[in-house]
């Protein structure tokens, strides 16, 4: 089906052993999901998945990008059909300004003859840095080199409002990041919010949630989604605590 | 032009023909007896010392010494067109403050410096011109320094037959912004060249000295022994840059020394492209204390190219600042050695050293020999060395491909990352985007 | 800065010896006849004797390596040392058997007491030959060896001939050479498939005689999945006359075994200590040297790991501390030689007064091979104004994958750090002492707990000497 992220029954180990178990979800473009869960269940393993890292092997399943199967693709090709992964742990680039970077990848995206609108790219960059509170004289340092961790987050919304994806994936954005910083990041993806765009928040706590409002809340646990519902869902497992999600399955 | 004292100069010699060279070195010789005695005692050193073989320390993970010195010979300037392509070609950088151009050893082309330089008392002169008129400035100075790091074969028959060059001396408290260019081509087949600069910084002097070799064919076969020594005056600023791009059939040996007194800023900074292989000494005598220095190395090897590094940071006194980075990115089934040696004399307290080589292996076949030392004979010191090889980081190309960057273009932006650091030392625009473009087009990823 | 007084503490424990009477003795120089007479006296096969010969030729033809080792080594006089001293060649089972004269030396050392304590093997070489020599009854029914050299090639040729001399042969060096040519007494050692030996087996090496050369000789081999702690100590009076002792060691650790070597080296400062060690580890097998070097006049030795099968391991952690006098110049050498090796070096060296230590170390990964890597860390502490430290390092890196870090640091003892310590009332020395078992203190959590209580008394009495 187009016009979504669907994963269907994904199975994916590393070296012999299981991570993900007959894991499936659907995001429709328009709609922010969050993905939660205790650590060790497997979500990093999720994002890493989708967008083609090689560490990890896919025993069967599918990843369906408006409806083509992303699965074996080049990492590169993925994130050119519309993927972005804002990681977790951002890389250090030493010697590769931002403003290089970026440029960069979006030429890989630009049409053959194309040519390259540098004056724009610079309006919008700056645009999109003010917005995001990051300071100009970045885009001339080394991609994420000495950047503190709340730098190193911002950074991976700024490449992403560049990029302009298709769907979103945010691998714990929010470790690491005080309130501050955490409500300017919330703000960036919540401008980047519409109806052509979709977004799977991973997340370990709540507290994300207060500031970008999911319309629907899956928990993980052992490599697969146990439980689904809304934003309320978010609400009930910080009260609770992810034992609650234990003793639920030990029960079921 | 001085070219009138360029006519005796016999018109060629070969480097292996011992009687020739002798009749060379004669045609050399003048009016200046300190020079004549210097260049006789230089040949009997090399004709007596040994070829350096492996078992040697000083040459160890070098390959074998496989070259014929017969092949080569000191040649007559090129013929006029030659001469004019290498003069439009020595294009490197625009805003200077004087140019020489050298082409096989001969004087092409010079731009001297200003008036205003020149009423200050700035002396930038051809070797061979300085030679005759300031012989007593420079007695103590020219062809002064030993090779203690294994060249000392090659750098006496350099001091017996160099006159190509420059003579940089600035007075005190002069300083001179742009940068004092000078480009050595070889053009002729099978030709010798020995290139020398020599730079004297008086007190509070600042200057800015750039070298550039290069071959006008880049499968021109050629032999070259380059040394430049500096002179770092107290509170000097002394910056000096090689970019070394010989041909690829170049065999070249480079001894360069830099002797920093009392509060001096040294840097010197070699960009290493070109030869087939190419030996690069360079040593820090750091002699008086409060001295700050920099040592700074790019190098790009490929094909079968053998680059061979090494360094000596000499902490004669107190207070001094010693730091080196060199970094190495090999391709194909091409070699380096880097061999540093940090020394700290018994009295040169406070010392702060460091030493860093960093090599990327871009080829399963390339190889990288690393020899960091340490020698410390100080107890209140901060020293220390480090050396890494390995290859691109593989999460950091995920990284750089998960934004949608394809693999040669994420390969590409992080080999070249990889020097920015160091490209990042050259302080005008012009000249660093000119020798980034240099680096970027050995690159064949 | 603090002042130096020399002081030689440390010495004291070993620092005496008992009068003895020799029943064999090969005389004072090094020729034919000497060779001869340990051949004959051992009862050796012709081969072991040709084995001899053949490396006194290659020792007499090699040049010493002061082409880039110390010219100090010139200052061996071979011709004044007497190469075997013994009052017998075959060890004695229990202590009671041991004659008193050599008994009084080790009971003095503690050894009895240590091998009650914590042991599952000792062997006692006084001089040239073992005095004593005795494993734990249910380690020799496992099948585990634990003899010295001849005992072990006569009776076990099927299993120390293939491997003796192999990992380092005669030519490797001139002093494995000169080892080769007179080796006495060591263990050679067998621990046989499956085995794990939990307690360490311990040799103890003691010179007694003035002039006189130690040369044991070490062949440890461990069985597929077996496990084995060596741990070697060594003594000697304080002599006017310098000696030598010029041991060689060679490990062999099967499929999946384990061989942790240890040991503590504190010779008198008249005693040349060049000794060369390597180990051959096969595939998931894994080597470690832990290496203490706080005595000796000077100290060459590089233990080494040859990477042999894919996904071995080789270790050297090693502690030198050169006092006055004293040039500790050790190292550690990982010769990758199969895929996923990797290796890991730490070294801590502390130089004290005029004292010397050096690091060499080698790694080499050649181009055919994927996945190795390599870990090096150097530091050294300088003590006082006259302390000396040299770090030489050589690496080579090829092929696909592989990757190498050297890191080394140079640092003095905080004079901040100290006076802190002393105002809250401890004295110099034992702030120095507490600052120098910090330093080393990360390195010591690898080590066997026995071990790291000696070292550190060891580095107590040795601080004490610094303060003036």
């Amino acid at each position: 089906m187009a016009n979504q992220l669907e994963i269907r029954n994904l199975n994916v180990t590393i070296g012999d052993k299981p991570i993900l178990k007959d894991f499936s979800l659907s995001i429709p473009k328009g709609e922010v999901h969050a993905l939660m869960g205790p650590n060790g269940t497997g979500k990093s393993t999720l994002a890493k998945v989708i967008a083609g890292h090689e560490d990890y092997t896919v025993q069967s399943g599918e990843v369906l990008v408006d409806g083509v199967n992303i699965i074996g693709m080049e990492p590169d090709e993925i994130a050119r059909s519309g993927v972005f992964l804002a990681f977790q742990y951002p890389l250090e680039i030493p010697g590769v300004s931002i403003a290089n970077f970026v440029r960069a990848a979006l030429q890989a995206r630009m049409e053959e003859g194309e040519t390259f609108n540098a004056p724009a790219y610079y309006r919008s960059l700056y645009e999109k840095m003010d917005l995001l509170q990051i300071d100009r004289k970045f885009t001339a340092r080394s991609v994420n080199e000495g950047f503190s961790g709340g730098e190193k987050k911002r950074c991976e919304i700024l490449q992403m409002a560049m990029l302009d994806p298709k769907y979103c994936i945010m691998d714990e954005t929010d470790s690491g990041l005080d309130i501050d910083a955490l409500k300017i990041v919330a703000n960036g993806v919540n401008l980047m919010r519409s109806p052509d765009r979709a977004f799977l928040v991973i997340t370990h706590y709540q507290r994300l949630l207060d500031y970008i409002i999911p319309d629907k809340v899956h928990v993980m646990w052992d490599g697969r989604i146990v439980q689904s519902g809304n934003k309320d869902l978010a609400l009930e497992l910080e009260s609770k605590g992810y034992n609650w999600v234990k003793e639920e399955l030990a029960t079921a | 032009m001085p070219t009138a004292l360029q006519t005796k100069l016999l018109p060629m010699a070969s480097l292996g023909d011992d009687a020739q060279l002798i009749a060379y070195r004669e045609s050399l010789s003048g009016s200046i007896p300190w020079l004549d005695a210097k260049r006789a005692e230089a040949w009997d050193a090399y004709q007596s010392l040994p070829m350096p073989t492996r078992k040697d320390e000083k040459w160890r993970f070098a390959s074998r010494m496989a070259f014929d010195l017969a092949n080569f010979r000191i040649t007559d300037a090129p013929d006029n067109s030659t001469r004019q392509r290498a003069i439009d070609a020595s294009n490197m950088m625009h805003q200077v403050s004087g140019r020489m151009v050298f082409t096989d050893n001969h004087l092409a082309s010079f731009d001297p410096v200003d008036s205003d330089l020149e009423a200050k008392g700035v002396i930038f002169k051809p070797l061979l011109q300085a030679i005759h008129e300031h012989p007593d400035l420079i007695e103590s100075r020219l062809f002064a320094e030993e090779a203690h790091l294994g060249s000392d074969k090659f750098l006496a028959l350099h001091t017996a037959l160099s006159h190509s060059g420059a003579l940089v001396y600035v007075p005190k408290g002069v300083e001179i912004e742009s940068p004092l260019m000078i480009y050595h081509w070889t053009t002729q087949e099978g030709v010798a060249v020995f290139p020398h600069t020599l730079v004297i910084a008086e007190e509070a002097s600042s200057v800015h000295v750039v070298d550039i070799f290069q071959s006008l064919e880049p499968d021109l076969p050629a032999f070259c022994i380059a040394a430049g020594n500096l002179y770092a005056g107290p509170g000097s600023h002394v910056f000096r840059k090689c970019v070394q791009n010989w041909s690829h059939e170049t065999i070249s040996f480079q001894a360069d020394a830099t002797a920093a007194r009392r509060d001096s800023t040294t840097q010197t900074l070699a960009v290493n492209l070109g030869g087939k292989r190419a030996r690069f000494e360079n040593q820090l005598r750091m002699t008086e204390p409060g001295s700050h220095a920099t040592m700074y190395s790019l190098t790009v090897a490929q094909g079968d190219q053998e680059f061979d590094q090494r360094t000596f940071q000499s902490h004669e006194a107190p207070q001094a600042v010693s730091d080196l980075l060199y970094k190495n990115a090999l391709l194909d089934r091409s070699r380096t050695i880097f061999s540093g040696m940090i020394n700290v004399a018994p009295d040169a307290q406070q010392t702060d050293a460091y030493q860093t080589n960093r090599n990327l292996l871009l080829s399963p076949e390339a190889d990288a020999n690393s020899l960091p030392g340490l020698e410390i004979q100080a107890n209140d010191v901060k020293c220390s060395h480090g050396a890494t090889t390995g290859q691109l980081d593989p999460e950091e190309l995920f990284y750089m491909l998960q934004r949608g960057i394809p693999k040669r273009t994420a390969q590409q932006l992080m080999v070249y990352g990889f020097f920015e650091d160091v490209l990042d030392k050259f302080e005008q625009e012009e000249i660093r985007d000119n020798v980034r473009k240099l680096v970027q087009s050995k690159f064949h990823l | 800065m603090v002042q130096h007084t020399p002081i030689e503490v440390d010495r004291e424990k070993g620092n005496f010896s008992y009068k003895t009477h020799y029943e064999y003795d090969a005389g004072v120089g090094l020729n034919e006849g000497v060779i001869n007479y340990i051949a004959d006296v051992k009862g050796e096969d012709d081969w072991i004797r040709q084995f001899r010969l053949k490396a006194l030729d290659v020792f007499n033809r090699r040049a010493m390596p002061t082409h880039w080792a110390t010219k100090d080594l010139e200052n061996i006089d071979f011709a004044k040392i007497r190469y075997y001293l013994s009052k017998g060649q075959i060890p004695k089972r229990t202590w009671e058997e041991v004659p008193d004269e050599i008994k009084q030396t080790f009971e003095r050392l503690g050894i009895p007491e240590q091998e009650r304590k914590f042991l599952a093997g000792v062997e006692a070489q006084f001089d040239s030959e073992a005095a004593y020599s005795n494993i734990k009854a249910d380690l020799e029914k496992q099948g585990v060896i634990f003899l010295g050299p001849n005992e072990g090639l006569k009776e076990h040729p099927d299993v120390f001939r293939k491997w003796f001399g192999k990992i380092i042969p005669t030519n490797d060096n001139k002093f494995s050479a000169l080892n080769s040519a007179v080796f006495s007494g060591g263990s050679f050692i067998y621990v046989p498939p499956g085995v794990k030996v939990a307690q360490p087996l311990q040799a103890y090496f003691r010179i007694n005689a003035e002039s006189f050369g130690q040369f044991e000789r070490t062949l440890i081999i461990a069985d597929e999945g077996s496990e084995v702690t060596y741990m070697e100590g060594c003594t000697a009076p304080q002599f006017e006359t310098s000696t030598i002792h010029s041991a060689v060691v060679e490990l062999v650790a099967m499929k999946s075994a384990k061989i942790q070597y240890i040991t503590v080296q504190n010779w008198s400062n008249n005693v040349f200590n060049l000794v060369t060690k390597r180990g051959l580890a096969h595939e998931e097998s894994e080597i470690r040297w832990i290496d203490c070097n706080i005595g000796s006049r000077l100290t060459m030795k590089y233990p080494a790991v040859v990477l042999n099968g894919r996904k071995a391991r080789g270790e050297v952690l090693s502690i030198a501390l050169a006092n006055d006098g004293q040039h500790q110049d050790t190292g550690a050498k990982m010769i990758h030689n199969a895929d996923e090796t990797s290796s890991n070096i730490i070294s801590k060296s502390i130089s004290i007064g005029n004292g010397r230590s050096s690091y060499r170390g080698l790694v080499h990964i050649p181009d055919h091979l994927r996945g190795c890597k390599n870990n090096t860390e150097c530091d050294a502490l300088l003590i006082n104004t006259n302390s000396r430290t040299d770090t030489f390092p050589a690496i080579t890196v090829r092929g696909n994958g592989n990757s190498v870090q050297h890191e080394a640091s140079v640092s003095k003892l905080s004079a901040e750090q100290i006076f802190y310590m002393m105002q809250r009332g401890l004295s110099e020395g034992e702030a120095m002492s507490l600052s120098v078992n910090g330093f080393v203190n990360d390195l010591m959590k690898h080590f066997p707990m026995e071990y790291s209580v000696e070292l550190k008394r060891l580095i107590d009495l040795e601080m004490e000497g610094s303060v003036g």
